[in-house]
């Protein structure tokens, strides 16, 4: 085994070139790049994990929001149907009240009209009552004649 | 027949320039594929080379998990995808090709005398794994272990020193020798399986000429396997060093 010292010291020099070459043009800035996707890979799991949290808290919200508006919903219609159920009441109570006031307004004009009717008869019947007996009085004179004159009340009263 | 560097003599050194020929250019392969993984790169729409340079990344942030904390070892990064694509593209270089020259004695390139070792004629090779040289993998195994005992002192100063002499004081020679073997070691085990297999390669070629084909292409798959598997070991045990001398076993 015969060793060559120069190649030795050459490739000593050789080999150190080559690391200082390699360390400044190659892998230094490989390494540069591989720590660089290492923090991008860790930011995007970190955003991804925020996206995450994020959405699920708006599922929640949204949950709830949709809870709510059934909620709001089912309150109107319950607010509408007691609504209408009153208002309907109402109209039914008025109705009633007005028939009852129409009634009692009819009888009351069919009181008077009756009251009055009676007071004009009663009038009637007095005037008559007196024209029957000044016409007694005038024609007592003779029995006959007041006879006749009987059987011609009659006969007016039976014609009327 | 006989392959041999083409080694020439100058400023009173010899130098391998085939070594060095093979140095610059799997240097130059590993920067720019490199480059051309980055080129366009982007934090969110990575190109599929990139992905492929990310996917080397996460194998060497694998590696060096398993021998411990990525915290502490996190520093060591840039070199071990250094060392495993240095050594990995080093290893593939010599297995598609050999590119052999002829030289008679007195033979010259750019003017500088080849050495033949005294031959009259050698067959030169000059496209070869560079970790197919022990030079080369010794020069590797130097810039991690001297950067496993700066970091032990530096970042573990205590225990640094402490570990030299335990479980007691007696063992500092065995303690010295497991220091010096781990380098030995190291730059042996990949100088020894990348330059059998390129012998390999060389002999079946070589030997078998036509008939070599068939396992021809099984050894270089085999090769393919084992330049793999290196690659991986050497960065491996990089790592395992660097944490011995870094990391302090809490004791009770």
């Amino acid at each position: 085994m015969h060793i060559v010292w120069s190649t030795f010291g050459i490739q000593l020099v050789a080999f150190l070139i080559l690391f200082w070459l390699l360390k400044r043009y190659a892998f230094g800035p490989l390494f540069g790049i591989m720590e660089q996707r290492k923090a991008l890979i860790q930011s995007q799991l970190d955003n991804a994990e925020n996206s995450r949290k994020q959405a699920s808290q708006q599922l929640e919200e949204q949950k709830q929001a949709l809870q709510q508006a059934r909620k709001e919903a089912h309150d109107i219609i319950e607010q509408a149907r007691a609504t209408s159920s009153k208002q309907a009441d109402d109209i039914i109570g008025t109705a009633k009240s007005e028939a009852t006031r129409l009634k009692d307004d009819a009888v009351r004009d069919i009181d008077s009209e009756k009251n009055k009717a009676i007071a004009a008869l009663r009038g009637e019947v007095g005037g008559m009552s007196v024209a029957i007996a000044s016409k007694i009085i005038e024609k007592q004179i003779d029995e006959k004649s007041q006879e006749q004159l009987v059987d011609q009340y009659l006969k007016e009263v039976g014609s009327k | 027949m006989d392959h041999i560097a083409p080694i020439v003599h100058k400023w009173g050194m010899e130098f391998d320039l085939a070594a060095i020929f093979m140095i610059i250019v799997t240097s130059i392969i590993v920067f720019v594929l490199a480059r051309v993984c980055v080129r366009g790169a982007s934090v969110d729409k990575p190109t599929k080379m990139q992905n492929f340079l990310e996917w080397v990344i996460e194998f060497v942030v694998g590696i060096i998990g398993t021998t411990m904390d990525f915290k502490k070892g996190k520093p060591y990064l840039t070199l071990g995808l250094a060392l495993i694509m240095y050594i990995f593209v080093g290893n593939m270089l010599g297995l598609p090709l050999g590119i052999v020259s002829e030289a008679h004695h007195g033979a010259t390139i750019f003017g500088m005398e080849l050495d033949l070792g005294g031959e009259e004629e050698g067959h030169i090779a000059w496209w070869k794994s560079p970790t197919a040289d022990v030079a080369v993998t010794a020069a590797l195994t130097i810039v991690v272990i001297l950067l496993t005992h700066i970091e032990g002192m530096r970042r573990n100063t205590k225990h640094y020193f402490k570990h030299y002499f335990e479980p007691y004081i007696p063992f500092l020679p065995l303690n010295l020798i497991k220091e010096v073997s781990k380098p030995l070691s190291l730059a042996l085990r990949l100088y020894g399986n990348i330059f059998a297999g390129e012998v390999m390669i060389g002999v079946i070629v070589g030997g078998l000429s036509w008939a070599g084909v068939i396992p021809l292409i099984v050894w270089q798959a085999f090769s393919v396997f084992v330049g793999t598997i290196q690659a991986f070991i050497f960065v491996m045990l990089t790592m395992v060093y660097m944490s011995q001398a870094i990391v302090h076993e809490e004791k009770h």
